[in-house]
């Protein structure tokens, strides 16, 4: 149990750890997509810059194209592109300066490359200016000699340098790039991993929590009905033993009337023959004194009718006995009718046929109003209480106020009826003799024969219940009677 | 036939107190008619059936018959008597047994007992019951003899 309990415990801790542990690999995973994003962008950002200086280096060869074109050809068109493409320079290098101002290094670059742009479109616009005013012999010595051919190679160089910075970082960021997908990979699979891992493991767990849960239920099962074939066993064997009783005791009652018939008929025939004796005693006694002897008159007048009396009594208490016995083993042979019975009125019906013996001891009862209504034989049921209450009004304690409670609930399939009092109680050593037949308890001040509460017992088990008492001696006793709310729903046979 | 012709006791009792007792009863309620006592039913049936002097060939009889016997039961006898066309069909049986048992009793009627008669174990009551047989006796029908033994 312990160890199952700790067990249980390590389970649960176990559950508990994967899953956060999956929580955080998901958190990692998307640390890892948030800063894939962001490598994502500086690439994206290193692309835009190259795209800017691939822009600046066209519009400044554009420049020095169009240029060239007016010196050979001056006309309206290449003027226009020429101003155009002059009014773009600064512009583009503007934007090439705020795209780079987190890079000092590519700054530096796009400062250099404003001067010499600045200085290149100095040159070309006085070359263009001659060209306008129509001094073209100017213009083309100029070209010849003027600082626009190294200025456009120094442009060239810088814009080679700036795009090989931006190809250097784009390598770095390339990189980068891949190496938190990669990590982003690796998260995903471990997560897939711990998710396996976790998942088989609950599913175990459940599996195998499932299995013993089945495996207990299907034992308490079993168990139940083992337990509900016990009792039914029980309650068999009780029925067979009462009415292998009962038919024991009709037997013995029968064959032991015959005898007693005899000993009662010739005990009166003694009688009468010594009342003849006798008066033929008084006779003598008168007529022949003589003839009287002290002894005979002791036996005539005293030994014989004491004699004759003993063996009346004694065979009128075995009479009363043997009848007493019939009863039961007639009773218990009676056939059982079950029926359903409002247990209230029952009970209070039985309460009124008290009434009178009640009300002259002063004797308080109550009756629950809770009493469950069961299925069972009017008349045991009758009797059974009846013995029972019948008892308590007999047996009260003289020093208090007597009173009797009967309550009933209902348990499962069985209802259990308490009879309790607050009389004179019972030695609990006598708590199973009670119920035995001609077996009384405590002080013989009341008449009986000591039958009604084995009659109790035996009708109790004919409804297949049982009957059972808490007492102690002064302190009251409550008789327990346990039958099945529904008679004969349990029992393998009835009577 | 005629009055001369005694009505026979047939007592079929195994308990020989009983049979004394119930015998000094009858003796005392004035009757002295003839009392065949037999204590098993295999000798009393014989003796009903068979016995030149018995019921069956010659002349009216009253049987009183215990339940309890060693070998039979008194309600086989009873019914074996009172079955149809038997001679004996007409011959009262008084029934005298130890049971109060009401289906017992029942029993014995339906099987054409004329009288139950319960061995109660107070004397004077069941000396009284037996003189009650004196009655009884009185008042019985003397069969025609031929009808008897048709």
């Amino acid at each position: 149990m312990r160890s199952d309990r700790r067990f249980n415990r390590l389970v649960v801790t176990a559950v508990t750890f994967g899953f956060a542990l999956l929580i955080g690999v998901g958190i990692a995973g998307l640390a890892t997509i948030l800063q894939n994003q962001a490598k994502t962008r500086l690439v994206d950002h290193t692309y835009r810059v190259e795209r800017a200086i691939g822009q600046y280096r066209v519009l400044s060869e554009r420049l020095e194209a169009a240029r060239r074109g007016l010196l050979l050809r001056n006309d309206t068109g290449l003027q226009n592109t020429f101003t155009q493409t002059a009014q773009q320079i600064e512009p583009a290098l503007v934007q090439l300066q705020q795209l780079t101002i987190d890079n000092p290094h590519q700054q530096q670059n796009v400062a250099h490359a404003i001067t010499l742009s600045r200085m290149h479109l100095a040159t070309l616009n006085r070359s263009v200016g001659w060209l306008r005013q129509g001094h073209r012999d100017r213009a083309i010595a100029s070209f010849n000699m003027d600082e626009s051919l190294p200025l456009i190679r120094k442009i060239r160089t810088i814009a080679d340098r700036m795009t090989a910075e931006e190809d250097r970082l784009l390598q770095i960021r390339e990189a980068d790039q891949r190496r938190t997908l990669a990590a982003f990979y690796i998260t995903v699979a471990l997560a897939a991993v711990l998710l396996v891992i976790v998942g088989v493991g609950s599913i175990w767990i459940i599996v195998g929590y499932t299995r013993d849960l089945t495996n207990s239920r299907d034992a308490l099962h079993r168990l139940n009905s083992n337990l509900e074939g016990a009792v039914r066993e029980r309650t068999i064997d009780l029925q067979r033993a009462n009415e292998e009783l009962q038919r024991f005791a009709y037997i013995v009652s029968h064959d032991l009337r015959a005898p007693l018939v005899n000993i009662m008929g010739f005990t009166a025939e003694l009688e009468s023959a010594a009342s003849r004796l006798s008066a033929m005693f008084d006779r003598a006694e008168q007529e022949a004194p003589a003839l009287v002897d002290q002894g005979a008159r002791l036996a005539v007048r005293e030994d014989l009718p004491e004699a004759i009396g003993f063996i009346r009594t004694s065979s009128q208490k075995m009479d009363r006995l043997i009848n007493a016995i019939l009863r039961l083993s007639r009773e218990g042979r009676r056939p059982i009718t079950p029926e359903l019975l409002d247990m209230h009125a029952l009970l209070q019906g039985l309460v009124d046929m008290h009434r009178h013996q009640l009300d002259e001891r002063g004797i308080a009862l109550s009756i629950a109003s809770d009493v469950p209504d069961i299925v069972s034989d009017r008349l045991a049921i009758e009797q059974i209480v009846g013995n029972i209450v019948g008892n308590a009004i007999k047996y009260t304690a003289p020093d208090r106020q007597a009173r009797i409670d009967i309550s009933g609930r209902a348990d499962g399939s069985r209802a259990i009826f308490e009879i309790a009092d607050n009389g004179r109680g019972i030695d609990p050593r006598d708590h199973d003799r009670i119920f035995d037949l001609f077996r009384r308890s405590g002080q013989q001040d009341q008449p009986g024969e000591g039958i009604g509460l084995a009659h109790t017992r035996a009708l109790a088990y004919r409804l297949g219940g049982t009957i059972s008492v808490e007492s102690e001696l002064g302190r009251g006793a409550t008789f327990r009677i346990d039958l099945p709310i529904v008679f004969g729903a349990e029992q393998g046979m009835t009577s | 036939m005629n009055t001369q012709h005694a009505v026979n006791i047939v007592m079929i009792e195994d308990d020989e107190g009983h049979a004394r007792l119930i015998e000094k009863n009858i003796r005392r309620a004035g009757i002295f008619n003839d009392i065949r006592h037999f204590t098993d039913g295999t000798s009393a049936l014989d003796y009903l059936y068979h016995a030149p002097e018995g019921p069956a060939h010659n002349g009216p009889a009253l049987i009183l018959l215990d339940l309890n016997l060693p070998d039979m039961s008194g309600t086989d006898i009873l019914a074996r008597i009172k079955e149809e066309a038997n001679p004996l069909k007409r011959t009262p049986v008084v029934v005298l047994t130890t049971t109060d048992d009401k289906v017992e009793i029942q029993r014995c009627y339906e099987l054409g007992c004329n009288v139950y008669i319960t061995k109660p174990v107070n004397y004077q009551s069941f000396a009284d019951a037996i003189r009650q047989l004196g009655l009884f006796l009185s008042v019985i029908q003397v069969p025609d003899i031929a009808e008897a033994n048709g």
